[in-house]
Formats: structure tokens, sequence, C-alpha cells
């Protein structure tokens, strides 16, 4: 069965931009994605310094793609995409 | 040698203020340690102790042999009019990195110094006020060797559990004794801060309902081969130096902590050590640690820094399980704390947007420092990279 990998990134600026709700994700994963999505935390994705001005926090990373300006909603209507 | 130092005090039963002080400065290869016990007990008795104490650590940061300070303090403590005694006592140490260590002392009871799980003895040489007669101090020129430890009390520690059932004349300087070194025994390697609390604790508990008749106060000094840590926060400055310093942490010989995310990737990268991330939860309001092979601590930076800082100077009740709170305890652990300041910044960190504003790192490493060094008398040194 395919899984999705989903790092939430915990660097300061994704931090205090709403990545710390976003560690809720865990607890209110909706049951049709138990064992299909495994979620961990990440020391810092990078995307603030390289993306600069333009960047826009917090990341997380599904896979292989960043989603910027992650929401708890955003990030479970893509994993609904993806699966 | 690391001249490992820390006090515990408990208060007289029922007083809101500390009636002993302590007070210690290190200064380049040198420590001065002094504790004061005021006379009675409460504000009062904390304003009498703290001035004394101040005032013999001032003479002597400044120069003055610890003899001639500790007459000049002798000779000029009022006498209480009520009990035609001196308003307060004090013990005072002037202790060098090479083991050299000047000790005066006026009315405290005797410094108890232990090598190898025995007590040693030394001759005083006395010198008589010549203002106040019936006032003498004590003064002990010795030789202090590595591992070797000084225990210094207040009165209420000796007296602790006078006139109670199984100790009529108190614990006596002999009860402190045969608790120190049992304590050495079971753990040989004890921390100051450990044995001087544990000392403190235990003569409390040996008082009538637990319940202080005296202010209690243990310092405990000890020599030894000093706890090296070394906290790397900020990515160098010029990215080819990155490989430089990352070999530098690398090779460093002690405890490690990476404090920021940036920083553990960069670290992660020249070193191809992964940093891996540990099951999410929820800790306080801080991000999470990471982990990373042969390396003891990796944080969040600023945010985590700010609230540590704010820990070290306030420091809470119990310390929170929190990223901040075990690096504050890994601060404690330490003797001597190196800094490797990553000058390079996050322009996102100034983002006019954010909801919190983030402090500079610099800055708050800095006053990390200035505190690690005055109130937790570490020895830190800043390298900016």
């Amino acid at each position: 069965m395919k899984t999705i990998e989903v790092k939430i990134c915990l660097g300061t600026s994704c931090y205090i931009m709403g990545s710390s709700y976003l560690q809720e994700l865990a607890d209110i994963m909706p049951s049709k994605f138990s064992g299909r999505v495994n979620i961990i935390g990440h020391n810092c994705l990078g995307q603030c310094m390289s993306q600069g001005e333009k960047s826009n926090p917090p990341y997380v990373q599904i896979d292989d793609e960043i989603l910027d300006g992650a929401t708890i909603e955003k990030v479970l209507e893509y994993i609904e995409k993806k699966l | 040698m690391f001249v490992d130092i820390d006090a515990f005090q408990h208060k007289k039963h029922n007083q809101n203020a500390y009636g002993d002080y302590f007070a210690s400065k290190r200064t380049q290869g040198r420590i001065i340690v002094v504790l004061s016990d005021g006379l009675g007990s409460g504000i009062k008795a904390n304003i009498l102790s703290c001035m004394t104490a101040t005032m013999l650590l001032k003479f002597i940061e400044a120069g003055y042999d610890i003899q001639k300070a500790c007459e000049i303090i002798m000779n000029s403590l009022p006498v209480c009019k009520v009990r035609k005694i001196s308003y307060s006592t004090f013990s005072a140490v002037d202790c060098r990195e090479d083991g050299t260590a000047l000790i005066a002392e006026e009315g405290n009871p005797k410094f108890i110094w232990t090598r190898k799980g025995n007590i040693l003895d030394t001759q005083a040489y006395i010198v008589t006020s010549k203002i106040f007669l019936n006032r003498q101090m004590q003064i002990y020129n010795i030789k202090l060797e590595p591992l070797d430890r000084l225990i210094f009390c207040s009165d209420g520690a000796t007296h602790a559990g006078l006139g109670t059932k199984d100790l009529k004349m108190g614990l006596g300087r002999n009860g402190v004794i045969g608790f120190v070194l049992n304590r050495l025994c079971d753990n040989p390697d004890i921390s100051s801060r450990e044995l001087s609390k544990s000392a403190a604790d235990f003569a409390l508990s040996v008082e009538e309902g637990k319940k202080a008749k005296d202010d209690i106060s243990v310092v405990s000094i000890y020599m030894r081969n000093p706890r090296r840590a070394l906290v790397f926060t900020g990515p160098p400055y010029r990215d080819s130096q990155d490989g430089f310093y990352a070999n530098a942490f690398k090779n460093f010989n002690g405890k490690k902590a990476i404090c920021g995310g940036t920083t553990a990737n960069v670290i992660s990268r020249e070193l191809n050590i992964p940093v891996r991330s540990k099951i999410l939860f929820h800790s306080g309001s801080l991000p999470n640690l990471m982990e990373m092979d042969g390396v003891d601590l990796v944080t969040e930076g600023i945010l985590t820094l700010t609230r540590a800082l704010e820990y070290l100077e306030y420091p809470p009740y119990d310390t929170p399980e929190d990223a901040a709170g075990r690096l504050v305890k890994f601060f404690l652990e330490s003797d001597c704390i190196d800094f490797m300041v990553g000058a390079k910044f996050n322009p996102s960190h100034y983002d006019p947007s954010l909801p919190v504003e983030l402090e500079i790192r610099k800055n708050v490493v800095k006053k990390i420092s200035k505190l690690l060094e005055e109130k937790y008398i570490k020895k830190v040194t800043l390298q900016y990279i």
C-alpha cells in the first residue's frame, strides 16, 4: 500500500508561522489515512533561506514536494489528492 | 584543575529571607568565595551577611590580600548592643586553579577538607583583632590536589538537630563530616551542586519537624578535571568555512550541542551525519529536539536560546523538560562552555510580518554567557565564526 511521508519544518520561521499547530496533524489524522501517512518533524527544510523575501512559511514536505503557507486543511487536502 | 563550586541554603523556619549569604566570583585562574552568617535571622540577618560578604568579595577582588581584607572587616564589624557579639561571621576563600588556597574564617565552623575519602587537617595561623580583643580570625594556607574537596557551612548546619532526642548537641562538625564522607563513598564524582544540596537537606532532615532553627548553608568546592562542552549555533559567515568549523566541532573533546535548524543541516552535510527527528510530541511552546550521532543535544536556534536565557535568569522551580530546559541542564552539567557563534543570519527571521519579534542570536548568546559566568560561575568562551 502506498504511504506518504509528511515532513513538518520546525525551523524558527516555520514554527512561529504555524508549524507548531501542524504538529497536531498526527492526532487528528482521519482514520481513512491511518497507516498510510508518516508524519515527522524536520529541523529545517531550508526553504526560508533559499526563498528569501518570497518565503512563505510554514513549509511542509510531502514526499518530494514542498508545500508553502501550510495549514492543517491544506496538508490534509494534499494528502487526499496524493492517495 | 577546574574549581567546581556551588552552595545550597535553607531558610530558618518561618522566615522569608536567608540570613546567610554566599557570594563568589571567578576571575582569571582564580575563584573567590565568601560565606557570611548574619546575626539573627530574616531580613536583618540577610542585610548584615550580604553587606559583609559583598564587601569582602570586592576587597579581595580588588587585589587586597585575603588576610588584610578579612582583618579590615573583622575590625569594622559593629557589635550587637544586646548580644555583645559581632553582627556577622564569615569564611573567605581565595582559590587558584593550581590548587593553592588561602582561607580566612571568623566565627564560622571550621571548613572540612577531604582527599580520597579521608579528612585532612591543617593548622591555622591566628590573627587577633587589635580593636575587639575577643575576635579572632583563622588563616589557612593549603595546597589542594586534583579531586580534593572543601566544605564550608554555617553554624545552622553544624547545630542542626540541637536538643532533639537523637542529637542532643546537634549534628556537629563531625556529623556533617560523616554525612559528606558517606555521600562521597556512594558517589565519588558527585558535583558540588549535588553535594551541597544533599548536605543542606540532610541538616534540615535532622531538625525537629524538619523545621530549621537557624539558616543552613553548605558551600562545596571540588577541584576536578573540567567537564567541557561546546555549543555550535548559527552557520558560519562564509560558506567556504563550513567544513573547517564542522570538523572543529567533530574533533572537540567534550559534550556537544547544536542550536539551530540550519546549523544542524550545515554540520550534517559537512560531516555526512543525518539529522533524525524524534517522534513528534508537544513539548511546551518550543520546537522538538532532533538527534544526530555524536551530538548530545540538537535544538532549534533562537526561540530555544531565548527561552533558555529566561530559565537561567529566572530559574523555574522545576526546569521544564522542553528543549530550552534540556539546554539549561546541558549548561549546568558542564564547567567550561565554548560557544561557536555563526555570524550568518537568516533574513526571514527579520520579516516584519512575523507575529513575534526574534532576538539577534549574538546578543542572546552574549547574555547567556554573561549569566553563566556571573551567576552560575562557569568558564565561558565565545568565538564568532
